[in-house]
């Protein structure tokens, strides 16, 4: 049997999305704008795109590219986070550099990038690894931070080394805010990705949308929004699912002391 | 071998060394200067020299403040001295190793690890087999009172029975010498006594060699071979006091015997004491 409170909780984000679709149906039809189609025409177009070898082939470059450009930024800045959280010297090189880079929008930096590396594949993944690197490292320099010296301690007694320690007691000490800046990262990976599509145009999910927008094809442009958003969704529910397996320790349902000394 | 109390009539004296034969620890005029954020040094311990013969179960007893815990974490290598040694069977200490055992009052459980393992994480890392550490990681369990409990993670678990398992993952990888650092110091008082209790019970099997920060004095009396006391500002030792009780010991016939209420007594008499001396006129 499923509780009404259950229900609800499955039923309230897809009526969110039927009430969001709704209004925009309303407001389209109200509007009666050319560049404004209704919601019903965007969703019309999808089948369209996604049935299309080509728009397939764009939607799947990006998706690779954003997969090695987050792989790669995590797989740099989770290290490099936990080694400045545990060592000041580290962290007192790169803090300053990292608060210089932070600020700047990752995509500012591209017609830059694009003079060195040009508009390939280089230059779009390099841009989403730098947009993922900088949450991941800060969510894994403030993880390895927060981690307990008396932890620390407890495994030195037991014989693990320097790196040992790192590896094994402030890495999955560290997870639970690692894995809260990987999901930042997921997001901004995403982001970066359509931006990049969108200044250096070439192939991607960006161009699809940007050539609609440029030749007046509204209602791709609305489906390419939706299929974007769409596939945002998806990532981080999936993301979330994993997140939730590997910090199931650390998760608060489990905060149920029992009574008993 | 364990420490005999000495059997004189006269319960307080200071201890001298002259038992250097069957001394696990030796802390040879040690000092801790730590730099306060206004750049002020504040001398945390001034000259501590202190033995401890192996299978004694000895208390350092103070005042917050008065760098006992320091003390116990320069044993186990934790914290360099500024100045002076320490040594175990004649080594200088250098860093952290197995030969010494913390018990944290922050617990500091890996969270990750199930009780089991957390228990297990020692003799893992010792390379000791899975299937023997596991067994042996059980019956551990099994004796700090958590059978039943292994498959728990520590966030599970309430405060005693976080330092249950504290406790059996330490014993674990077989320490010579535990250093329990106010390990009952975070738990009510009703939980702190069973605690003392099983831990006296577990103590008195196999007799090793304990360090037990406190600031409890009848904590202190109750669980001791020997006190030391210190006084703060700066951190010294103040007296040492042999604890001629007879063990196994039982709380219920102790809070009875004369014997055990004139040491409390005393003691904190002692530290009323060096307060009014300390004290600002």
């Amino acid at each position: 049997m499923i509780s009404p409170a259950a229900v609800t909780k499955r039923a309230a984000p897809v009526l969110a999305c039927i009430g969001l679709l709704a209004v925009w149906q309303v407001a389209s039809l109200g509007l009666k704008n050319d560049s404004f189609p209704t919601a019903i025409e965007a969703i019309r177009a999808i089948p369209d795109i996604l049935g299309d070898k080509e728009s397939l082939i764009n939607i799947l470059a990006s998706l690779r590219r954003m997969a090695i450009g987050f792989g790669i930024a995590v797989l740099v800045s989770i290290p490099l986070g936990l080694l400045m959280g545990r060592s000041r010297a580290v962290a007192a090189f790169f803090n300053p550099l990292l608060m210089v880079i932070y600020p700047v929008p990752k995509a500012a930096l591209m017609p830059i990038i694009m003079l060195w590396l040009g508009v390939g594949d280089i230059t779009k993944t390099l841009v989403i690894f730098l947009g993922v690197s900088l949450p991941v490292i800060y969510h894994s320099f403030e993880g390895a931070k927060a981690v307990e010296e008396k932890m620390l301690w407890s495994g030195a007694a037991m014989g693990l080394s320097p790196l040992q320690r790192l590896v094994r007691i402030v890495l999955p000490a560290a997870l639970p805010e690692i894995l809260t800046g990987c999901r930042t990262g997921l997001v901004l990976a995403l982001i970066t990705m359509i931006t990049s599509e969108m200044i250096a145009r070439q192939s991607g999910a960006g161009n699809i949308l940007f050539n609609a927008l440029d030749m007046g094809q509204y209602d791709t442009v609305y489906a390419m929004i939706i299929i974007v958003g769409a596939m945002g969704i998806c990532l981080d529910a999936v993301f979330e699912r994993v997140r939730a397996r590997l910090v199931r320790w650390s998760e608060p349902q489990f905060d149920m002391p029992l009574s008993f000394s | 071998m364990k420490v005999v109390p000495s059997r004189s009539s006269e319960w307080v004296g200071p201890v001298t060394s002259q038992k250097r034969a069957s001394a696990i620890i030796e802390i040879d005029r040690v000092s801790q200067v730590f730099q306060t954020s206004a750049r002020k040094d504040h001398l945390a311990l001034s000259n501590i020299s202190l033995t401890i013969e192996e299978g004694a179960f000895v208390s350092i007893l103070g005042p917050s403040g008065c760098g006992k815990s320091t003390l116990l974490y320069i044993v186990g290598g934790f914290v360099s001295p500024t100045s002076g040694a320490a040594k175990i069977k004649g080594q200088a200490i250098t860093g952290p190793g197995p030969d010494r055992g913390p018990v944290f009052q922050e617990f500091a459980l890996f969270p990750w690890k199930t009780v089991l393992g957390n228990v297990m994480y020692g003799p893992r890392q010792q390379g000791v087999r899975a299937a023997e550490a596991e067994a042996q990681s059980r019956a551990l369990i099994e004796m700090v009172g958590l059978k039943g409990y292994e498959s728990f993670y520590p966030k599970e678990l309430s405060g005693g029975m976080k330092q249950r398992v504290a406790l059996a993952r330490t014993l674990a990888y077989h320490p010579e010498v535990l250093l329990m650092d106010e390990p009952f110091g975070a738990l009510d008082a009703h939980t702190r006594t069973r605690l003392q209790n099983d831990l006296l019970n577990i103590w008195e099997r196999d007799r090793k060699t304990v360090l037990f920060v406190t600031h409890s004095v009848d904590e202190a009396v109750f669980l001791s071979d020997k006190v030391v006391m210190m006084s703060k500002s700066p951190g010294c030792i103040r007296e040492v006091i042999d604890i001629d009780l007879p063990r196994p010991r039982r709380r219920n016939e102790l809070l009875l015997d004369p014997r055990y209420q004139k040491y409390i007594v005393n003691i904190e008499r002692m530290f009323d004491e060096s307060d009014e001396a300390g004290a600002p006129s």
